[in-house]
């Protein structure tokens, strides 16, 4: 476990293989959610949540349960059921604890069972820092802060694109690129700078 | 009263800076133009004549796409109020001087729509359009982008950067400060001569027309990390040669500079400018590319929105 | 029969998943680099809709309401699982080539989207077609994307190259300029669909 992987981990999810930019996860919510700042954050946070917390839950159960059994064929499925019932679950309390927050989250705590990068990163975890069935070591440390650095990665973009969005709809801008259109050019230009970061080396 | 930025039925009122007076946007445009033309006059003079034809078929190709675009869209045209203009040139400033004829011509096409036109126009791009098509071409044709040729040789022979051989970790030989300074170095056709450069700066500052705000704050973070973190150890970074080397001094004064990509209010600017030098120095010390001046501003160019949301002034009167 | 072509034909232009829909982006953008891995994973997704719709439209009335989201992600992981596991199987490289988005076809928003906007509520017959018709759809566009991507940006089509001396953009087989493309295609598609108006 060395400072320099942990400063690799964090440039390469928040800005060389950014999530929504490079790795194109979470794209659906990105575009659909980003045209305001309110809820761009709230959708980031929840996210980041959701992907730290699961990066926790399904680094236990590949390494405890379906590398001994030799079940990683399973990968997959059992991933994705632990995301559904973490947010379902998550869902559960938030309205048990706070209605008003329920409902300022609204449908997106659903939303994020699907969102890419949710799966993506565990997924990313278990081809990254599991070698040939064997866990390296710091593992379970990296995929954790791995899961934060996606999220945080996620909130930039979010962040950075609903802050564009909002200014642009104060424009008249052509009508064929309105919305969607233009929202992938953006994209597209802020993918280009942050290549600026490639070959990052500390 | 602030240029209002394309923003239907909204008028911006800030109390100052008054940068624009009663000028209009198409006169500070030209101005710009103006007080980039010492550096182009060096860099034909440092590189050869090949450098004229990289920037005249830089800055016709903006005005012809631009022509195009709003031809074939029904829209004002525009291409006289220098825009288009400055964005060609800028673009052919950003490029190295023996490319093939076609680079710049792809460039400025790239820079003027994608960069300009498909936000709607002057006034509501987000990003600099000619830093768009620099980054555009840096992507697509890298071996191009990259092939810098000698100074005060025409016979187009091709050498590395300054930048480019502290960045392989060779020892720079030859190249004073004063060469640096006059641009007698590799690099692109716009940033050599720091001398020319300097010169059209300090006019448009004098005259109003940019703002230390930006540049210097910029300048000094890129200065202030290469002293810190440059690479000898602490504290004994060579910040002069940051300071001269590379795109820096084109990017402070004139790129970054562009009223309509960065933000509105002072506090906001020097937000951005230290912004921009601290992703310069990173990329410059740290990352795989030996210069970070385009990608810098471009980043910064997106959190503007941002920036302009959390530091807007505040109107006078209320809390 | 012809309720059913129009089913089929449906998805394919008027709610075409990527382009009208704009949905199922992440997998599209990242694997349309060239040509066959946009058929492959044209290929894999149209099976695991089919596949999913079907089931998914055959126990509708059996899932209950409230866990309803979970039951169709089992159901289409299902699939998805099978569809990885073949794939390792019978196409090593397809599946390389693919990476982990074979597996995030189980998120793939037009799966699940269909699943719950469509097979949910639709005879199977009917589930069947529109499975058919949004698979082909996608396919489609996914050809449409990767080719314009792997000739501009490599030169290349399917793998051979074409012309000589053609300096490939190379931004294009990037993640930057697949976005471009699809941006400047919607953009596109939207100027046609304001000029039938």
């Amino acid at each position: 476990m060395d400072a320099a992987q942990f400063l690799t981990i964090f440039i390469s999810a928040v800005f060389l293989y950014n999530v929504i930019l490079s790795r194109f996860l979470g794209l659906c919510s990105f575009v659909a959610i980003s045209k305001e700042t309110k809820p761009a954050l709230a959708m980031s946070l929840s996210v980041m949540f959701v992907t730290t917390m699961s990066s926790i839950i399904t680094w236990l159960i590949y390494r405890f349960l379906l590398i001994p059994f030799g079940l990683t064929y399973l990968r997959t499925i059992s991933f994705i059921l632990v995301i559904a019932t973490f947010v379902q679950f998550v869902e559960m309390v938030i309205r048990k604890i706070s209605p008003p927050m329920y409902r300022f989250f609204g449908i997106y705590l659903p939303l994020i069972t699907v969102n890419c990068a949710v799966l993506g990163v565990a997924v990313l975890n278990s081809d990254m820092f599991f070698i040939q069935g064997k866990a390296v070591p710091g593992s379970f440390v990296y995929s954790i802060f791995q899961g934060v650095c996606v999220g945080l990665g996620y909130t930039l973009a979010m962040l950075l694109m609903s802050g564009i969005r909002e200014r642009l709809d104060l424009c008249h801008v052509p009508k064929a690129v309105k919305d969607f259109p233009l929202a992938f050019i953006i994209a597209s230009i802020m993918s280009l700078s942050f290549l600026g970061f490639n070959g990052f080396r500390f | 009263m602030e240029v209002s930025r394309g923003v239907k039925n909204k008028l911006i009122v800030s109390a100052s800076p008054h940068l624009h007076k009663d000028e209009s946007v198409s006169k500070i445009m030209w101005m710009v133009v103006l007080s980039l033309m010492p550096a182009g006059v060096a860099a034909v003079f440092i590189f050869g004549m090949p450098t004229l034809w990289v920037i005249i078929l830089g800055v016709i190709s903006a005005v012809i796409a631009e022509g195009i675009i709003q031809i074939f869209t029904k829209r004002k045209l525009t291409v006289f109020d220098g825009s288009a203009i400055l964005t060609g040139l800028l673009l052919a400033y950003n490029l190295p001087p023996h490319v093939p004829f076609w680079l710049p011509i792809i460039g400025s096409f790239f820079a003027i729509a994608i960069g300009k036109q498909v936000f709607g126009g002057l006034g509501q791009n987000i990003f600099n359009p000619a830093l768009v098509g620099r980054v555009f071409l840096m992507a697509s044709w890298p071996n191009y982008m990259t092939a810098f040729t000698k100074p005060l040789n025409y016979d187009a022979i091709t050498s590395a950067t300054p930048l480019a051989i502290i960045k392989e970790g060779k020892i720079l030989e030859s190249v004073s400060y004063l060469d640096l300074f006059l641009g007698k170095r590799g690099g692109c056709i716009g940033e050599v001569c720091i001398l020319a450069l300097l010169l059209g700066a300090i006019f448009l500052l004098l005259k109003g027309y940019i703002s230390w705000h930006i540049p210097i704050p910029y300048i000094f973070t890129v200065g202030l990390f290469a002293y810190i973190f440059g690479h000898q150890g602490l504290f004994k970074g060579d910040w002069i040669f940051h300071i001269l080397s590379g795109g820096l001094i084109l990017g402070a004064f004139f790129m970054a500079t562009d009223y309509v990509t960065s933000p509105l209010t002072r506090k906001g600017q020097i937000i951005f400018g230290i912004g921009c030098g601290l992703i310069t120095a990173i990329i410059r010390l740290w990352g795989g590319y030996p210069e970070g001046v385009s990608y810098a501003i471009l980043m910064m160019n997106a959190a503007t929105p941002i920036i302009d949301r959390y530091t807007k002034n505040r109107i006078y009167g209320t809390k | 029969m012809k309720k059913f072509i129009h089913e089929f034909l449906r998805g394919i232009i008027k709610e075409n998943p990527t382009f009208v829909l704009v949905l199922g982006l992440c997998p599209t953008l990242a694997v349309s680099v060239s040509v066959i891995n946009g058929i492959g994973m044209g290929i894999a997704a149209s099976f695991v809709l089919l596949g999913s719709n079907i089931i998914i439209s055959l126990i509708k009335k059996i899932v209950p309401g409230r866990i309803r989201i979970p039951c169709y992600i089992v159901v289409i992981a299902t699939f998805v699982t099978i569809t990885e596991m073949a794939m390792k199987a019978y196409s090593p490289p397809l599946n390389r080539a693919l990476g982990i988005y074979v597996p995030l076809i189980v998120v793939n928003c037009i799966v699940l989207g269909r699943a719950e906007a469509y097979a949910s509520k639709a005879t199977v017959m009917n589930s069947l077609f529109d499975g058919l018709g949004m698979g082909v759809g996608f396919t489609l566009a996914l050809i449409l994307i990767s080719a314009i991507r792997e000739f501009l940006g490599a030169g290349k089509l399917l793998g051979f190259t074409l012309f000589k001396g053609f300096e490939p953009v190379f931004v294009l087989g990037m993640p930057s300029g697949a976005l471009l493309v699809i941006g400047l295609l919607l953009g596109f598609f939207n100027v046609l669909k304001n000029r039938k108006v």
